[in-house]
This record gives structure tokens, C-alpha cells and sequence, in this order.
């Protein structure tokens, strides 16, 4: 079955074309990225018109790459929550109008479900159940994958994500945005004890995270910095913060897999591209002697290709839409 | 030919359905639900009507903007997404030309097209009809009524307005030295029967090149512009 899928939630356009859930022919992506930059963060209107001008032609660029014909299309699926609302709009309406024309079924996909399925495409042999941990600008939270379509969050961020932290954390001590790269590199040649930074434990659920402490810490670090005049070694604050939020994650995500008797742990999301992260998880599973599955760096930001492993299962559980279907700033999962 | 032209630049939505440059059927509805949810599905009954399928569709004519960000994206997103599907061309008209194609279309009548664009401005542009159609006599534009007020005292017909800034413009502009209409309310406000026949003098472009026109940055560049003027 191949499925044409459809990614515009936030600052990615992506258009893909994947078989059977698993094998990816292509996944055309535009980042916007560089129109941000200049602002520091993502400004939703300035994405939303960014996606429209691109669709048709990555669309259109994905036939071509994967050497294919609409005729060969199966069903057209598209993230259509959570995500910016006026991004969203774009590809849901792209979508459903070519699932129309084209005569074939039209599948909504939950944007972090498409996160979780990146892994599908990493790794054909990882089936439910496991445990993922999703990790982006916008999300956080830790999942029990009882199956393809069923799913129930143990535990997530209470405030800020675990990317939006980088982020903030990347603009004040002006590295840029988007601020995880950078971040990450800087953190390599810095000593990850040389700032202390908070862990915090929020509430009754364990499982539940918070980064605006973390967040806070860092950008008061900073401006003491500027006020004294007292040298603020970047590396250093990079490495201790890479530190910090890894800490907050693999020791719940360690803890979960522990309590649900999990040996498979996943992990899926932008923030999922950090070195410190995936070398710590890799120590951890190793311990654990549980199996660690985190997709390549290109399947952990933004792509099609993932909504389109995640479309397939959809499709088998039935979860098809109308011509009606809207688009949604949130969703539960 | 069977033409599908859409609207969907302000609070209503409207799909309308053209064989050979005749109107076959158009739809209008003012539910307030977001176009995301009702103009497709508005296109898709208007065909099963007139029993026709989507994919007798040989070209798609959609409003382009002014308006609604939201609502314009919605509009094209769906044109774009049959258009690409179909391998068939599109044709993006003006929201206020498709208005004026709306209108009134007696010779000599004067058409101020005017939408509410908030910040003390309307878009608009000024038409006259000649051999039963408009003919532009500015550009699309974002402007204050108070601007606007001298180029209407500029021509001594009275001028009929069209559109959701018509009433705006009405209570606003000084009537004791203009000749003011409100346009008849069945005319008043854009429908896709006005962006096809609009679409109709034009010439179909590959999808790729179907662009909004907004008339405005976004907030954030305005902002970042005024900033860096400084
Ligand atoms: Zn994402």
C-alpha cells in the first residue's frame, strides 16, 4: 500500500511517499528554518504562508523522486494535530483535497504518533508493545505503545518542552535559533558539572516533567554573567544543561520501562538528535539490558516519511476521515 | 470545461460550478464553522448535485486575497491540492475583482469593493462597468477611509459598495458631499460566482504559480521592519 503523506505543523514542509508503513521511496522536505532565524522562534503566520507556496511542488517533487504516478497513489494521509494552527491548515486542506481528486482514502495522523512511527521506518523489526519517549519543541512526554494505534501517556512536560527549552536557552546565550544544534555542539567541549542546574520533580506523577525551572536557571546564569562582567563559559553552561535535561529524561523513561516491565524503549522527536541524550540512553538500555531504538538524525526532526508509517497503521485500525476533516492545535493522543 | 471556482477570503464560504463559462450552480454558507470543515465538502455535494464528479474538473479558480490569512490559505490549499491531483491549471482572481464581478452589472455603474482589514484600513479597489463588466480603475489595496474619501469625491457618479466593508464605508464616508449605494445584500458580499466569472477573463497558470496575495506582511515582519527603520 503507498501512501502519500503530508507534514506542515510547524517550520517543515514535507511531503513523502511511503509503502506498507515501513519503507520510505522518498520524503521531500522543505525547511523554513532560515525564514525564522531572524526572529529567534518560529512565527506562525510567516510558516503557515511558507507552506503554501512550497506544497504542490514537493508534492510534485516526490512523484518524480520516487518514480511513481498519482495512479500508483493508495490513500494520502496528513499530521492534522497538535501543531500551529495556521500550519497545520495548509497541509490538512492540501491533503484532503488530492485524497478527493485522486479517489483514495484520506488518513489523519496525530503529529507525535508520526514521531513514535519514525522508529518503524528506522528499525522493521520493532513492533508494539514498547515504550517511547517523545521529545520535541512542542512535546514532551513519555508513551506506552500498547499498539499501533493504541496508546497511553505515562507521564509529560508540565510547562515548557524539552526543545523549547534548548531553544530559550540557545537564544540568551546567542547561539541562534533553532538552538539545539548549536547547543549540542558547544556542549562537547564544556564540562558538564560546571554549572548547577535544577532537576525538578513536579507533582504526584513521577513521570511528569518540567523544563521552565531548568529554563529560568539557565537564563539567570547568563544574565548574572552580563551584569558582573564575570565571564560566562558557554561550553560549560551547554554541557551542564545538555546534562540537566538528559538527567530529567533517561532516569523517568529508565524508571517507567522498569515499572511496565518495558525491554523495548524508544525514543522519537527532534530533541532525540542530542548527542548527550542518545549517549546516555545507550548506557542506560545497556545496563538495563533492554533494547534501545532511536531513529537516524533525519527521521528525529519533522518529516513526511513518519507520517506516512504512522498513516499505514491508521488505515489498518480503520481511522479514515471525510472532505470534513479540520485541523486542531491540540490533541490528545 | 467544467470550472470549480472557491471562496473563501472572509466569513463565508462558497463554491460555485461552471460549464463553459456558464454558472451551473453555486453555494453559499454562512455557518461560521471554519471553511476547513465546510468548503470541500460544499464542492463535493455541489458536484454530486449537478451530477458531476470531481475529476470532470478542468480547472479550479479560487480567490487569492485580499482577506482572511486563514480563511485565503484554506481556499488555495484545497485548489492547489485538486489542482495538483487532477494535472489541471488553476486561476487565483482578485477577492475584490471577484466582488465587482459580482456586482451590478449595468454600464456606467461605479464600484468601491471594500473588506474590513481592521487597523482603521480597508482593502479595496474602485471599478466601472463598461459592456456589462467592471474594468479596474486602481489596484488592490490597503487603505484608510480617509484616503479613500477624495478618490470617490474625484468622480461625480454616485458609487454603489460592494463587500463587508461596505456598511463601514457608508457610516464613515462624509454622504452629504458623496452619492452612496449599498450594494443590494444578495450581491453585497463576495461568492464564488463572482470569482468565476472573474476567472473567466483570465488565463489559467500551472498550480505551482497560484500565490496569495495578502497585502500585508505578518505582524512579525512589520514589526522587525519598523524596528530596523529606526
Ligand atoms: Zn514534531
Amino acid at each position: 500500500m503507498l501512501i502519500l503523506s503530508v507534514e506542515s505543523s510547524c517550520d517543515e514542509t514535507a511531503v513523502a511517499l511511503v509503502e506498507d508503513g515501513r519503507r520510505v521511496l522518498t520524503d521531500q522536505i522543505f525547511s523554513q528554518a532560515d525564514l525564522h532565524a531572524v526572529y529567534g522562534g518560529v512565527v506562525p503566520e510567516i510558516a503557515a504562508r511558507s507552506h503554501l507556496e512550497v506544497i504542490s511542488i514537493l508534492a510534485e517533487r516526490a512523484l518524480i523522486a520516487a518514480g511513481v504516478t498519482r495512479a500508483d497513489i493508495d490513500a494520502v494521509a496528513c499530521t492534522y494535530a497538535p501543531g500551529l494552527i495556521g500550519a497545520v491548515l495548509v497541509g490538512v486542506n492540501f491533503a484532503k483535497s488530492a485524497a478527493l481528486a485522486l479517489g483514495v482514502p484520506l488518513i489523519p495522523v496525530h503529529h507525535i504518533r508520526g514521531h513514535i512511527a519514525a522508529n518503524y521506518l528506522a528499525y522493521p523489526e520493532l513492533e508494539p508493545p514498547f515504550l517511547c519517549l517523545a521529545i520535541s519543541g512542542g512535546n514532551t512526554m513519555l508513551v506506552d505503545v500498547r499498539d499501533y494505534t493504541d496508546m497511553r501517556i505515562l507521564g509529560q512536560t508540565r510547562d515548557d518542552a524539552a526543545g523549547e527549552c534548548f531553544d530559550k536557552s540557545a537564544r540568551v546565550m546567542g547561539l541562534g535559533y533553532p538552538g539545539g544544534k548549536p547547543i549540542d555542539d558547544l556542549s562537547r567541549q564544556g564540562d558538564d558539572g560546571r554549572y548547577d542546574l535544577p532537576r525538578p520533580y513536579v507533582g504526584q506523577n513521577p513521570y511528569d516533567m518540567s523544563f521552565s525551572g531548568l529554563k529560568t536557571a539557565v537564563i539567570n546564569i547568563a544574565h548574572h554573567c552580563e551584569q558582573t562582567g564575570e565571564e560566562l563559559d558557554k561550553a560549560g553552561l551547554a554541557a551542564s544543561l545538555c546534562r540537566a535535561v538528559s538527567e530529567s529524561l533517561v532516569g523517568r523513561t529508565m524508571a517507567a520501562a522498569g515499572e511496565l516491565g518495558y525491554d523495548k524503549i524508544a525514543v522519537a522527536g527532534g530533541v532525540a538528535a542530542n548527542s548527550r541524550i542518545r549517549g546516555d540512553f545507550e548506557a542506560a538500555c545497556q545496563k538495563a539490558g533492554a533494547k534501545l531504538f532511536i531513529p537516524p538524525l533525519k527521521l528525529c526532526g519533522d518529516n513526511g516519511a513518519m507520517i506516512g508509517a504512522q498513516g499505514y497503521y491508521e488505515f489498518l485500525a480503520g481511522h479514515t476521515a471525510d472532505s470534513s476533516l479540520n485541523a486542531y492545535a491540540s490533541m490528545a493522543l | 470545461m467544467l470550472m470549480l471556482a472557491l471562496e473563501s477570503s472572509a466569513k463565508a464560504a462558497s463554491a460555485a460550478v461552471f460549464e463553459d463559462g456558464k454558472l451551473l450552480g453555486v453555494t453559499v454558507e454562512n455557518s461560521g464553522l471554519t471553511h476547513s470543515r465546510t468548503l470541500l465538502p460544499m464542492a463535493e455535494d455541489l458536484l454530486r448535485n449537478l451530477d458531476k464528479t470531481v475529476r470532470d474538473i478542468g480547472v479550479v479558480a479560487v480567490a487569492h486575497g485580499p482577506g482572511s490569512f486563514t480563511g485565503l490559505r484554506i481556499g488555495m490549499a484545497e485548489a492547489k491540492g485538486l489542482c495538483w491531483a487532477l494535472q489541471i491549471p488553476a486561476v487565483g482572481v482578485s477577492t475584490l475583482e471577484a466582488m465587482a464581478f459580482g456586482g451590478p452589472d449595468m454600464d456606467g455603474t461605479m464600484l468601491c469593493c471594500a473588506m474590513d482589514a481592521r487597523r482603521g484600513q480597508v482593502y479595496n479597489a474602485l471599478f466601472t462597468v463598461e459592456g456589462g463588466r467592471p474594468r479596474r480603475l486602481t489596484e488592490d489595496r490597503a487603505i484608510s477611509i480617509a484616503e479613500l474619501e477624495p478618490e470617490l469625491l474625484a468622480e461625480k457618479k454616485p458609487w454603489v459598495l460592494l463587500g463587508d466593508g461596505a456598511e463601514l464605508c457608508y457610516n464613515t464616508l462624509d454622504r452629504g458631499r458623496l452619492a452612496l449605494h449599498l450594494a443590494p445584500e444578495p450581491l453585497r458580499l463576495q461568492n464564488a460566482r463572482g470569482v468565476g466569472l472573474a476567472a473567466l477573463e483570465r488565463e489559467p497558470r500551472p498550480v505551482d504559480e497560484l500565490l496569495p496575495v495578502y497585502l500585508r506582511l505578518s505582524q512579525a515582519e512589520r514589526e522587525r521592519q519598523s524596528h530596523l527603520a529606526k
